[in-house]
């Protein structure tokens, strides 16, 4: 099964949350030298990591091509025009 | 005569209570299905619904409150043909029996949507809509896919709102039937082959336009709600228009009224999270930056109180104090010396005037014995005939006693 259950499976949400704490605790400013800046770096990591998941994935429109039940194979989709669609619903 | 006593009296509240109890423990008038036509409808403003129901030799009064009205897919009119269902029972204030309607169909539409009410009841018991089951969509999808007609306006709605809300996104398009016989069976399918084959998707979208309930249904029938319900991957449905509710709504992770709302309520509006993002690092670097100058004052503040009471200081005061002190004692000693040197000088006045030389100098003089050198003070110290020497300011005589007198004071 999946092995790889790292950074993946945090939610991006989560992290967000987190990112709003950390600002938050900070704002506050009753921190030791040393909490701070750990915090801060959290911090930049985790808004590092948030950006990194909004740029991850690609943009892909493809189609699904089912062969049978356990074959299958996609191909390029491409948003057709209204008078190509006129029949369909 | 009747006796007026015995017979039990009841006041028209008490016997219209009981009438009204007699209607309402009978099952056969309640919930029960009529037939008829509408007549004499009025909307009144407070928005419930009065109408007469009949058919050629009967009427009965109906009443339809806004509570019920309020999901009536259309507008009764006078003359329509509908099949009502509701509870007979006594309306107190003028003693009349009416029927309280819960829900009103078209006679046409009928047997779908008795079909339709039927399916969902049975689904809704065994909880299959149940909250408890429903799957929470991930807040940034990576991969979708969307079950639809390819060529119809629904999946060109999605692909677009969805590119345009969030470009790089990754969607598999699923052709399938939306309507017809097949329909239900083929979409079921589809689910199924999503979920054997594609671990990643983070959820599906059933699409398809609006349409009419007969065009709709395969969205109602039980295989594709089964096959949603047991769907590991979350369902997103979006069939028809906004008035449109079918089974497989229910039964879907999350209900969109349209193709287009389900892009708009499923995929995040990248440039606006993205803003969020930069706003939250921002705020991050301001307040890094506000606690370092915090901590860089704190620093500068006990600098200072250290510089006031470190040893440098220390030494600084005693070097002050030493340096007070010894002008101090060069006062002192100044004045000391001051003082002797005041009595030194009254002591050589008083040694000046003691001086012998100074009082022979005044006329007095000194007698001694020669030999010895003796000074004579009494006369018992001399005999007759003895040397003495007497000594004035500038020299001395030589003589002989040659004779003593006391002399009386």
């Amino acid at each position: 099964m999946k092995t790889k259950k790292k950074n993946e499976d945090i939610l991006f949400e989560d992290y967000l949350k987190r990112l709003e704490k950390i600002v938050h605790q900070l704002e506050e400013g009753e921190l030791t030298l040393d909490e701070s800046i750990k915090l801060y770096e959290e911090g930049m990591n985790i808004s590092k990591l948030c950006l990194d998941k909004l740029n991850k994935a690609k943009q892909k429109i493809e189609q699904l091509v089912i062969e049978n039940e356990e074959k299958y194979s996609t191909k390029p989709f491409s948003i057709k025009k209204e008078e190509d669609t006129a029949n369909g619903v | 005569m009747v006796n007026y006593t015995e017979a039990k009296i009841y006041t028209v509240s008490r016997i219209t209570k009981y009438i009204k109890n007699l209607f309402e423990n009978d099952y056969n008038l309640q919930n029960v299905w009529i037939l008829g036509e509408i007549s004499n409808f009025k909307l009144h403003s407070s928005g419930h619904m009065y109408f007469v129901l009949k058919d050629q030799e009967s009427q009965i009064k109906g009443v339809m409150f806004k509570g019920n009205n309020l999901s009536l897919r259309f507008m009764p009119q006078d003359g329509m043909k509908v099949k009502v269902r509701g509870d007979i029972s006594v309306y107190e204030r003028r003693g009349e029996y009416q029927l309280y309607v819960k829900e009103i169909v078209e006679a046409g539409k009928g047997e779908l949507y008795l079909a339709f009410e039927r399916l969902k009841e049975k689904l809704k018991a065994e909880g299959l809509f149940s909250e408890e089951f429903k799957k929470k969509l991930p807040l940034i999808p990576k991969n979708i896919a969307v079950i639809t007609s390819p060529t119809g306006a629904a999946i060109r709605d999605v692909l677009t709102i969805s590119l345009r809300r969030f470009p790089n996104l990754s969607i598999l398009v699923v052709p399938s039937l939306v309507q017809g016989t097949l329909a239900a069976r083929e979409i079921a399918k589809k689910i199924d082959f999503l979920n054997k084959h594609f671990n990643n998707l983070d959820f599906i979208i059933l699409s398809r336009g609006g349409g009419s309930l007969e065009e709709l249904w395969a969205f109602n029938e039980e295989i594709l709600a089964r096959s949603i319900y047991n769907s590991k991957i979350p369902i997103v449905s979006a069939i028809g228009h906004e008035t449109d509710f079918t089974i497989s709504d229910f039964v879907a992770d999350l209900r969109c009224p349209t193709p287009s709302a389900a892009a708009e309520m499923t995929i995040p509006d990248k440039s606006s999270l993205v803003n969020n993002l930069n706003l939250l690092n921002s705020k991050l670097n301001k307040a890094i930056k506000r606690n370092l100058e915090l901590k860089v004052e704190n620093i500068n503040s006990i600098n200072k109180s250290i510089q006031y009471q470190g040893p440098e200081n220390k030494i600084n005061q005693y070097y002050q104090y030493i340096d007070e002190f010894s002008v101090r004692i060069k006062l002192r000693i100044k004045h000391q010396i001051e003082l002797y040197e005041e009595k030194i000088k009254k002591d050589k006045q008083r040694l000046d005037s003691l001086n012998p030389g100074a009082v022979i100098e005044r006329g007095y003089s000194i007698c001694r014995k020669i030999p010895g050198k003796e000074i004579i003070k009494r006369l018992n110290q001399v005999e007759i005939g003895n040397e003495i020497e007497i000594i004035i300011s500038d020299g001395k005589m030589l003589g002989k006693v040659d004779k003593k007198e006391v002399i009386s004071k």
